[in-house]
């Protein structure tokens, strides 16, 4: 036993100079150290997410025949309504082309988009994430932004091989501009994710609201993207806003919200992650950085 | 014998994919399933420190790879830890013990990587409300939790993994 | 541990119980000592403590408060605060940063074998190197979106100044001597670096959120937002806005912070605004608020701690004015479009105001400036711009002109209140005037032949007013002058009518004392020896000692417009709608005012006014060409003074320009058009207002 504390001891000193060296070790070290172990991970994560699907699967499978046909009913009819949505819509983009041309806008930032499922979602005070199964070999770079449907999920924050790690709208790392709905002035207001928050749904604070902002007849405005900071295209749903009485300031020029993100975020089985095509300089910032 | 951490690791990934997989369920809550503490606890007890200490930073570096934890720290932690219990085995002498020294271990471990966090991230988002407060004890109390809950099945896993690859029993089991 | 565990696995002897008890003792009393120390601390020394640490580790930062906003008449925001988005850098944050670019240095600097080392200069350098590798940044991720963004339509904004992309060592020196504390400011404005101003608020914005979305979250770049004045129409008013400078000057419920002991750092990130000029200047007051404070406790370093407390700033009051900002847009307009042959925009003034409320709706001064530029940091260069151009006048309530031809009206009412004239007198007007035995000429070498009141003010003739105005007396027509109220001062300030805002018509130093309706004491005042009848004639042409301002010709059109002598310009809108308070009467009998208003109209039709007609719009104006010396020659003034319209007047109008040596200046021709567009900018929206008003009245 005088042995093992000897050696206790001699361990400690150890740890403490490994630790020394750890500290200034060259960060690309330490960061291959946790690329190797994301790596390691990356087989168990695709195991369980596709097991989750294979079960997701059989799970339809059982389904009463029944059921099957009441589904396919109700999706006929979806299907007849959107058919005449699309008819309708057909009109107002050759509108749209034709406007185009008039005025020779061109289309700026255009986008690579990648369908990820999620394998997991991880969540604390200080960080908001999902994992998805994508990565590097399939074209996903950081900072690209992942939206599902029209609204956004988040932005990639890292990149594996064949996972990346999407910070969530709600994540404190998480921050963009956005329009709310019902201000005519268009004035920026800054979203962010919001940290600590237990066992309540996940927010984000939108901050530098114009004091004159009133959600007016709206029951639950919705803040959009700007497309204006070059990562997100302009118009997708962020979520909606809820004035916050409580942290704005009387008498300060600005107000404070919260932003509640679309309910689906927490449950969400696939989204879309749209790479720009061409690099712009806050990846390339990035990845000259010791952060990540 | 060298290898025996490698195998244990590779005995205990499904105990931590398990807890991601659990941590996905809680993440609309906010809270993670905290179980890298507990999983070096009956490994400590009958590997030799050689052993113990690259399994430690192995389950450290693991849990951390995914998550915006400052490089090193709950490694680093865990390796301490499991240091201070192979030193002082007969700590980990009876259940009770073993009990006592995973829920202190996981505790401990839970409240390192979750200072850490809170402190590298507040120059941009101060940790000033008492919701984060709040929610820091939370964490770290279901990692408590956690750790008296999780101990016994864990444990048995790698006492039969270890039993399997040859690992000599603990010295001192009554 | 040892103590827990049984003998069998640690064999316990005396002698490890004699050590074990020692070191029990060891730590028994050093816990004796911190415990007695501390309770020593805490009961007997802690009023002096707490003094010592209040006045040591504590620290007020003054917030300042959002000025209120200025409106116009409809309602239009004519001065607001904007968001202002500036990019900080966390000192203490960055102290690792520092220590290791230091070291490098140092290294450097030892291996250079240099003779001396300056280890302050190297740490001045390294913090400098690494602010700068930081600001680098931020400015690759805003310019390379630029150059990569394909469409040609966003401009890549032009960072005229230095001082926004590096870091200049005095500034960093200042800051650390001064405000250590605080973060250090890398970007003032990210929307509109370097000017103040806006190149476009869209590409501003541009800014802003590339850098919110490209620019890693962590680290010790921080964003902030304050808020700044902001003057959306531009130089659209400018005089009568005026602008904000820094004040350093401790808002009043801050110094009564009694219960602190402020040290020496008591200012930090106090940058109060006060008005400069204008409604900025004279209601400052009402439009300031009221600052808040934050306590703070700090590091042993002097690093911003723990925020104790906090008191809110509350932002100040609005105030409407009573200018129509589409008509003011209209004058300023019309005056920046007389220039001289080489492009220079000529001085001048227009003013529009509403008769039946004195309400000003138009109040134009030009060369101008623009406020935006001048809110934050007022750059030397643009200051003098400003003051070479002759921009920091507001010529309409603080320039000093003889009003020429204008001040026929008042001779002619002079005459007729005496009797020396009537409406229908007919007087033989030749191509000059004798008097004494000088020739006074008239302006047509031919001369006007017979003339009555009606065709004097129509083709405004001289020699009929040399004719009255000696007939009347210098006396006599130096009092109605001033029954007009031509050397009245017409801006009172607020402090006189501090509960009443409409009175309080203030703008700052408006001509007061300066004013000249001479009169023979004046001249022998001014050493201009004995008063001959020659004076007289110039007097009743306006020129001569005559000084007066646009807005005072402004009011003599309105309460001509009204048949009364006096009007009250107001600045500040009265949502209320009350109307003019009144004056005393002219005292001409209907015939001689309707001879007067259908000369006046004439004027416009067919005499000196006729290029400012409006087809559809019949009014009444004034032109007049006065004579003033500059440098020593002659040069002109161009007059038009009226209302509109002709039959039932509703709004009066005065314009000035200030003719150069160079240029030809003449009454009517030159103020003819400023009258034009600014009547007509006028009309439609009168017209609207009426339907709206009064339904029934259209059909």
């Amino acid at each position: 036993m005088d042995q093992n504390r000897r050696g206790a001891r001699a361990s400690y000193v150890a740890l403490t100079i490994f630790l020394a060296v750890w500290i200034f070790m060259p960060s690309t070290v330490r960061r291959f150290n946790r690329e190797a172990f994301t790596e390691f991970q990356a087989p168990g994560l695709h195991l369980v997410s596709k097991s989750r699907d294979l079960a997701r699967f059989w799970e339809l499978k059982s389904r009463s025949s029944e059921e099957m046909a009441l589904a396919g009913r109700d999706l006929a009819r979806v299907n007849a309504a959107l058919e005449l949505k699309l008819a309708s819509l057909d009109d107002v983009r050759r509108e749209n082309t034709r406007l185009r041309e008039i005025t020779r806008y061109t289309v700026p930032a255009d986008y690579m988009s990648v369908v990820a499922r999620v394998a997991t979602r991880d969540s604390s005070s200080w960080w908001n994430r999902i994992v998805i199964r994508k990565g590097r070999n399939d074209g996903i770079r950081p900072g690209a932004p992942v939206i599902f449907g029209n609204s956004v999920v988040g932005r990639v924050t890292a990149v594996h091989l064949t996972t990346s790690e999407v910070d969530l709208v709600t994540s404190p790392g998480f921050r963009c501009t956005a329009f709310l709905e019902g201000d005519d002035q268009n004035s920026i207001v800054l979203i962010n994710g919001l940290a600590g928050n237990s066992l309540r749904t996940p927010q984000a604070r939108i901050s530098v609201i114009p004091n004159d902002y009133s959600t007016g007849t709206l029951q639950s405005p919705k803040a959009f993207t700007t497309g204006m900071g070059g990562v997100f295209p302009s118009r997708l749903v962020l979520g909606t806003v809820d004035l916050d009485s409580k942290a704005t300031k009387p008498g300060s020029s600005f107000k404070e919200g919260r932003l509640n993100p679309s309910r689906e975020l927490y449950n969400l089985q696939e989204v879309s992650v749209l790479v720009p095509l061409h690099q712009n300089p806050g990846e390339a910032l990035l990845q000259g950085d010791q952060f990540q | 014998m060298g290898w025996a951490w490698l195998i244990m690791l590779l005995a205990t990934y499904p105990w931590l994919l398990g807890a991601d997989l659990a941590s996905d369920v809680l993440a609309r809550g906010g809270f993670v399933v905290f179980i890298s503490g507990v999983c070096i606890v009956a490994p400590c007890r009958r590997l030799r420190p050689i052993q113990a200490i690259p399994f430690a930073a192995c389950v450290g570096f693991l849990f951390e790879a995914r998550r915006p934890i400052p490089d090193g720290v709950l490694a680093f932690t865990l390796v301490a830890i499991s240091i201070f219990l192979t030193a002082n085995k007969p700590l980990l002498r009876n259940a009770p013990g073993l009990l006592r020294g995973a829920i202190i271990s996981n505790t401990l471990a839970c409240t390192a990587w979750a200072a850490a966090t809170a402190l590298a991230l507040s120059t941009t988002e101060a940790p000033s409300s008492n919701s984060t407060l709040t929610h820091f004890a939370l964490q770290v109390a279901l990692a408590a939790l956690i750790g008296a809950a999780l101990y016994i099945p864990i444990s048995l896993v790698q006492n039969y993994a270890m039993d399997r690859i040859g690992v000599p029993p603990a010295a001192d089991t009554p | 541990m040892k103590e827990e565990l049984p003998g069998k696995v640690l064999p316990s002897t005396p002698i490890d119980r004699l050590r074990l008890y020692g070191v029990f003792f060891f730590f028994a009393i050093g816990f004796i000592y911190v415990s007695v120390g501390l309770g020593f601390r805490q009961l007997v020394e802690s009023g002096k403590l707490k003094a010592v640490s209040e006045s040591q580790s504590r620290r007020i930062v003054i917030l300042p408060p959002a000025r209120g906003r200025i409106y116009d008449r409809n309602g239009e925001i004519l001065v607001d605060n904007r968001a202002r988005w500036s990019v900080k850098a966390d000192l203490a944050a960055l102290q690792k940063e520092f220590r290791a670019e230091y070291l490098k240095l140092l290294a450097a600097e030892k291996a250079r074998e240099a003779a001396t080392l300056d280890r302050e200069k190297l740490q001045e350098n390294a913090r400098k190197y690494v602010l700068q590798r930081w600001l680098d940044k931020i400015w690759f991720v805003i310019d390379e979106t630029n150059k990569s963004a394909k469409s040609s339509r966003i401009k890549v904004p032009a960072v005229t100044s230095p001082g926004e992309r590096f870091v200049s060592i005095d500034d960093l020196r200042k800051h650390l001597r001064e405000r250590r504390p605080l973060p250090y400011t890398l970007v003032t404005d990210l929307a509109f670096p370097g000017t103040g101003q806006a190149l476009s608020p869209q590409d501003g914005m541009k800014a802003v959120a590339r850098f919110i979305e490209q620019f890693p979250v962590d680290g010790p770049i921080r964003l902030e937002s304050d808020i700044i004045r902001t003057y959306p129409h531009g130089t659209l008013a400018a005089h009568v806005l005026g602008y904000v400078k820094d004040s350093d000057e401790l808002p009043p419920n801050v110094e009564d912070l009694a219960d602190t002991k402020m040290d020496s750092l008591q200012k930090l990130q106090y940058s109060g605004k006060k008005g400069a000029a204008g409604i900025e200047e004279t209601f400052d007051t009402l439009l300031r608020g009221n600052s808040g404070w934050e306590l703070w406790s700090k590091t042993s370093a002097g690093y911003n701690q723990n925020r104790l407390k906090v008191s809110d700033p509350q932002q100040g009051s609005h105030a409407t004015l009573s200018l129509d900002w589409r008509i003011q847009a209209a004058a300023e307009g019309a005056l920046s479009k007389i220039r001289d042959p080489q492009g220079t925009v000529l001085p001048g003034a227009a003013v529009m105001m509403d008769v039946h409320t004195g309400e000003i709706l138009a109040l134009a001064s030009q060369p101008t400036f623009d406020p935006n530029r001048l809110a934050d940091r007022v750059t030397n260069t643009y200051f003098k711009e400003i003051d070479d151009a002759g921009g920091w006048l507001n010529r309409s309530i603080q320039g000093l002109y003889a009003p020429g031809s204008t001040f026929k009206i008042i001779t002619a009412i002079a005459g007729m209140r005496n009797k020396v004239v009537d409406w229908d007198d007919i007087l033989d007007c030749g191509p000059s005037f004798r008097v004494g035995n000088r020739d006074f000429p008239e302006h047509e070498p031919a001369g006007y032949g017979q003339v009555d009141l009606e065709k004097m003010l129509a083709v405004s003739c001289n020699v009929w007013n040399y004719q009255v105005g000696l007939r009347t007396g210098i006396d006599k027509l130096h009092d109605e002058a001033r029954r007009f109220g031509l050397d009245t001062p017409l801006l009172k300030t607020p402090g006189d009518t501090e509960n009443n805002y409409k009175e309080a018509t203030a703008l700052p130093y408006p001509a007061d004392k300066r004013l000249v309706v001479p009169d023979p004491a004046y001249k022998l005042k001014i050493g201009g020896g004995a008063w001959t009848p020659g004076d007289t004639a110039n007097l009743a042409i306006g020129q001569g000692y005559l000084l007066t301002t646009p807005l005072h010709m402004a009011c003599v059109a309105a309460s001509v417009a009204r048949n009364e002598t006096r009007t009250t310009p107001y600045i500040i809108h009265d949502l209320r709608g009350g109307t003019h308070p009144g004056a005393a009467p002219i005292g001409l009998t209907t015939a001689q005012y309707t001879a007067l208003k259908s000369g006046l109209e004439r004027c416009v039709e067919e005499g000196t006014g006729k290029t400012g007609k409006i087809p559809g719009l019949p009014y009444a104006a004034k032109t007049g060409t006065a004579e003033y010396f500059k440098d020593g020659k002659k040069a002109h003034l161009a007059w038009m003074i009226g209302y509109a319209p002709a039959k039932d007047p509703a709004v009066a109008f005065c314009v000035l320009i200030e003719g150069q040596l160079d240029t030809n200046t003449w009454g009517g021709k030159t103020a003819g058009p400023v009258v034009k567009e600014m009547l007509e900018t006028w009309w439609p929206i009168a017209v609207k207002v009426n339907l709206e008003e009064k339904p029934d009245a259209a059909r």
